[in-house]
């Protein structure tokens, strides 16, 4: 480890006083705020709240739903994970599970909604291809089916990850040592498993319960907290204290559920090898586990097939016609088309300062001995722990009144700060597994500490680099929730207009915007895969 | 310190001054370009913006201005909290909403053009639409379903219409006020009281957040009717869809959406006021056609747009009526 340098604190400082206005200061006044009554402060805004019958209502319904959602998305998620790395399912099918299940990630949560109610609606196409409704989508049902497909990518990929450190050996001396089906499931997947399961279950929860884009798109008349908090600030009477008491309130659960997170981690098994071995042969699992897995795909991607039918006939579900004409009217609709831009504005700058930030971040904490290094890995856990909703509402009170109101600024940085958290971690686990003595070597050699960083570090954390720009454009280009509250008539982004549209029930522009946003994300992230592999290979 | 540290320094500082930079082009975008654009919010419907949209286009605005839709509770939000800060420099709204939001913020300017409008209006807003409620239905629906055509709002609180009607809801939409004004001038607050409780019970899940709401679910064949602009069913049963409007024995109420001018001291201010000029002078020509009710001199309207059952409002409108009919309806949805 290099002595600490100027050059390392010209770089801490900065960054430290971006967290400090955008991320502790706003949630600092956020808190003032939700105490702030006509005389003086007290906490009569929460007792008014927590009388709001609306509003006690819409906190047990914005808990049972994500509660039952995150159970589900649990265990589907589970059977997918289990289903790759624990079978002898047909390779090619593996891996089109591994990546179809991410596409939701690429599409913003609002755009869910309109593709469930053009799915399973009265007129939908899957209502049209069984001839009969399946079930009431309004509300609960419609809600629940939007939060799993949301949140089904994340934990997938929690557990997927942590099934790369399972020793599959003791699968089969589990068997060998005549243990029943059972018994040598739970305790050579499950028990190592525990940890993570309880993870992802905590994360699908946190995530539907702060999501504003699948209730504002389908929730009908079921309140949830998201809805309510947006009618509080946006609705007929807006009212400052207590949508900041709301937003509190939505701080409490996600950050109770961080907690649990962190102290989950301890059940998470390591072992000490893990031996690559092929699963035993047994038609039986696979045949069954792999149609299970087909379904649960198909039924992801039969939810979005809509939106990619509806837009190319002329008047869906009356006139099937096909036509061209909603592309070309969005394409020479200046409005929309700027709303693009604004879009890529938005996600390109994100993408690149955010990179610089996370990264620069990462390498002080990491490789320097810089004091006070550690604060990022707690600014990391806030901006983990806090809301995009939350987030943006405080930004709105405390930069209302500044020259950031309505301008590009304030969105990247709130995106920036929103999304911080993993970009941050990638950046922390490649740089921590490189040698710890190159830059003490190359400075005997004579190269200066960011000469260092540029011509070894950099380079051997190429990929990742990749990979934080491509989370942050991707993130950026889909978020809705932080940004709600801070876009204006000339800020506009895509997912924003989307609910504009949504108040005229233009479900042609809707969708062909989603598919807009869809191939930017999937062109974003295919690059990103090229570019790793390129570079993974000319090592 | 060696040379070389030094121009490090001024590497690592050049990339932060880039993405300053990057930044900066971010509000530059604000700052230079679009600083002379005038943001218009409106809470009317889409073919009423577009109409004015024409006009504007027409009279060589075409880049000048930036359109913004929201509903008419997020509108008038916006207006009652924010005054003469809105973003906006001009803005279309619910007649009610204009005038108490001058009460309170004294936020427009007075019009300086002359307007010939057949009513008396005060100087800073004047009308650019009138919209009439109406009931309209999904005639396949109705085939479908063995339902009778409806003739009064009453008719839709009929069980057998459960789940099969929309309406609009009068906490977010000018036109739910529309439905709730209709119940109380003809049943009174007690019997209106059972007819209001009944139609949201029918309606479940339909109650939409915008005016235009019922029609788009009525099209879709999601309802088989729905209380809404009458103008738009008259429209869509033109287009050839399977619907038809009836005008309900409670009556068919009208508001009235203006046009007024924010008060802010920029040039964007005349831009402004010169493109409320247009909207009257150039729009209204192809928003009567939408909205056929004569506010202005040499106005006329054909018959099939003369609402069978016309009615005035008995009390002046104001956001406080209005807060008290939300209330009513909070009460008894």
């Amino acid at each position: 480890m290099p002595k600490a340098k100027p050059e390392m604190r010209i770089i801490f400082i900065p960054i430290v006083l971006l967290f400090i206005v955008f991320l502790i200061l706003p949630l600092a006044v956020l808190f003032i705020r939700s105490f702030e009554t006509g005389q003086g402060y007290s906490v009569s805004n929460y007792l008014t709240i927590l009388a709001d019958q609306e509003i006690r209502e819409s906190i047990g319904n914005s808990m049972k739903v994500s509660g039952v959602t995150a159970l589900i998305t649990t265990v589907l998620a589970f059977i997918l994970a289990y289903s790759i790395h624990c079978t002898r399912i047909y390779r090619p099918l593996k891996s089109i599970i591994r990546t179809g299940i991410l596409i939701p990630m690429l599409l913003p949560t609002i755009t869910y909604g309109f593709a469930i109610m053009y799915s399973f609606g009265n007129q939908g196409l899957i209502t049209k291809i069984f001839g009969r409704n399946l079930f009431e989508i309004y509300g609960f049902n419609g809600l629940l089916i939007g939060y799993v497909i949301y949140t089904l990518p994340s934990a997938f990929l929690l557990i997927h990850n942590s099934f790369k450190y399972i020793d599959k050996k003791f699968i089969v001396v589990s068997k060998l040592m005549g243990d029943g089906t059972l018994r040598s499931f739970m305790n050579t997947i499950v028990r190592p498993l525990w940890g993570t399961l309880g993870g992802a279950f905590v994360l699908s929860f946190i995530l539907s319960f702060t999501d504003f884009g699948i209730p504002a798109s389908v929730g009908g008349t079921y309140n949830v907290v998201a809805t309510q908090l947006y009618q509080v600030m946006l609705g007929a009477i807006p009212d400052f204290n207590n949508g900041a008491v709301i937003a509190v309130l939505m701080l409490i659960p996600a950050a109770f559920g961080v907690v649990l997170l962190t102290y989950l981690e301890k059940f998470n098994f390591h072992y000490d090898k893990v031996t690559e071995i092929e699963m035993i042969r047994n038609k039986g699992r696979d045949s069954v586990l792999g149609l299970i897995s087909s379904v649960i795909l198909i039924g992801l991607l039969a939810v979005f097939a809509v939106m990619f039918v509806a837009p190319l006939m002329i008047g869906y579900p009356y006139d099937l016609t096909f036509t061209f004409k909603h592309f070309v009217d969005v394409f020479q609709s200046s409005d929309l088309i700027n709303v693009y831009k604004n879009s890529l504005l938005v996600a390109g700058l994100t993408a690149i300062v955010g990179t610089i930030v996370a990264y620069a971040a990462a390498i002080i904490n990491v490789r320097t001995p810089v004091k006070g290094k550690a604060t990022f890995d707690i600014l990391s856990m806030v901006t983990n722990t806090v809301p995009g909703m939350v987030l943006g509402l405080s930004y709105l009170l405390l930069f209302n009144n500044s020259s950031l109101k309505g301008t590009f600024t304030i969105l990247v940085l709130c995106t920036l700060v929103h999304y911080f958290t993993t970009p941050y971690l990638m950046a922390k686990n490649s740089l921590a597994k490189m040698n710890p003595s190159w830059e003490t070597t190359a400075e005997l050699l004579g190269d200066s500490w960011l000469q260092t960083i540029r011509r070894v570090i950099l380079p051997n954390s190429a990929s990742t680099v990749i990979e934080m720009v491509s989370y942050y454009f991707i993130n950026a280009m889909v978020t809705i929730s932080g940004i709600i509250f801070l876009v204006t008539a000339q800020t506009s982004v895509v997912a924003s207009k989307i609910k504009e549209l949504q108040h005229f029930a233009k479900f042609n522009e809707v969708f062909v915007l989603s598919i807009l946003i869809f191939c930017t994300n999937l062109i974003i992230k295919l690059l990103g895969d090229y570019l790793q592999k390129r570079q993974s290979n000319s090592r | 310190m060696s040379k070389r540290i030094k121009g490090f320094k001024g590497i690592m500082l050049s990339i932060v001054a880039l993405s300053l930079v990057f930044t900066l082009a971010g509000c530059g975008n604000k700052a230079s370009g679009d600083a002379s654009k005038v943001v218009i919010l409106t809470n009317a419907d889409e073919e009423a913006v577009a109409s004015m949209e024409t006009a504007l286009k027409g009279a060589g605005y075409e880049g000048q201005y930036i359109f913004q839709s929201l509903g008419t509770s997020e509108l008038g939000g916006k207006l009652m909290a924010e005054g003469d800060k809105i973003e906006a420099n001009l803005i279309t709204m619910s007649s009610y909403f204009v005038e108490s939001a001058q009460e309170k913020h004294d936020m427009f300017k007075d019009l300086s053009f002359t307007t010939n409008a057949l009513d008396s209006y005060p100087a800073y807003y004047t009308p650019i639409l009138a919209n009439t409620g109406a009931i309209f239905v999904n005639t396949a629906v109705l085939k479908d379903k063995g339902l009778a055509m409806p003739t009064s709002i009453k008719d839709l609180t009929k069980p057998e219409f459960k789940g099969l009607v929309s309406v609009p809801n009068i906490m977010d939409s000018s036109t739910g006020w529309l439905l709730v004004q209709a119940i109380i001038s003809q049943y009174g607050e007690e019997e209106g009281k059972t007819v209001l409780h009944d139609l949201v019970a029918n309606v479940g899940p339909h109650l939409e957040s915008s005016g235009s709401g019922p029609i788009k679910k009525v099209k879709a064949g999601e309802v088989a009717a729905g209380f809404g602009l009458r103008h738009q069913a008259v429209l869509a049963k033109e287009e050839g869809a399977p619907i038809d409007y009836v005008d309900p024995t409670e009556g068919n109420f009208s508001l009235t959406e203006s046009v007024a001018v924010v008060k802010k001291d920029d040039a964007t201010t005349e831009l402004a006021m010169k493109m409320a000029e247009t909207i009257i002078k150039d729009a209204r020509k192809d928003l009567i056609t939408n909205y056929p009710v004569a506010l202005y001199k040499d106005e006329t309207v054909s018959d099939i747009h003369k609402p069978a059952h016309s009615m005035k409002f008995v009390k002046p409108l104001t956001v406080e009526l209005l807060e008290q009919h939300q209330q009513f309806f909070k009460e008894n949805k």
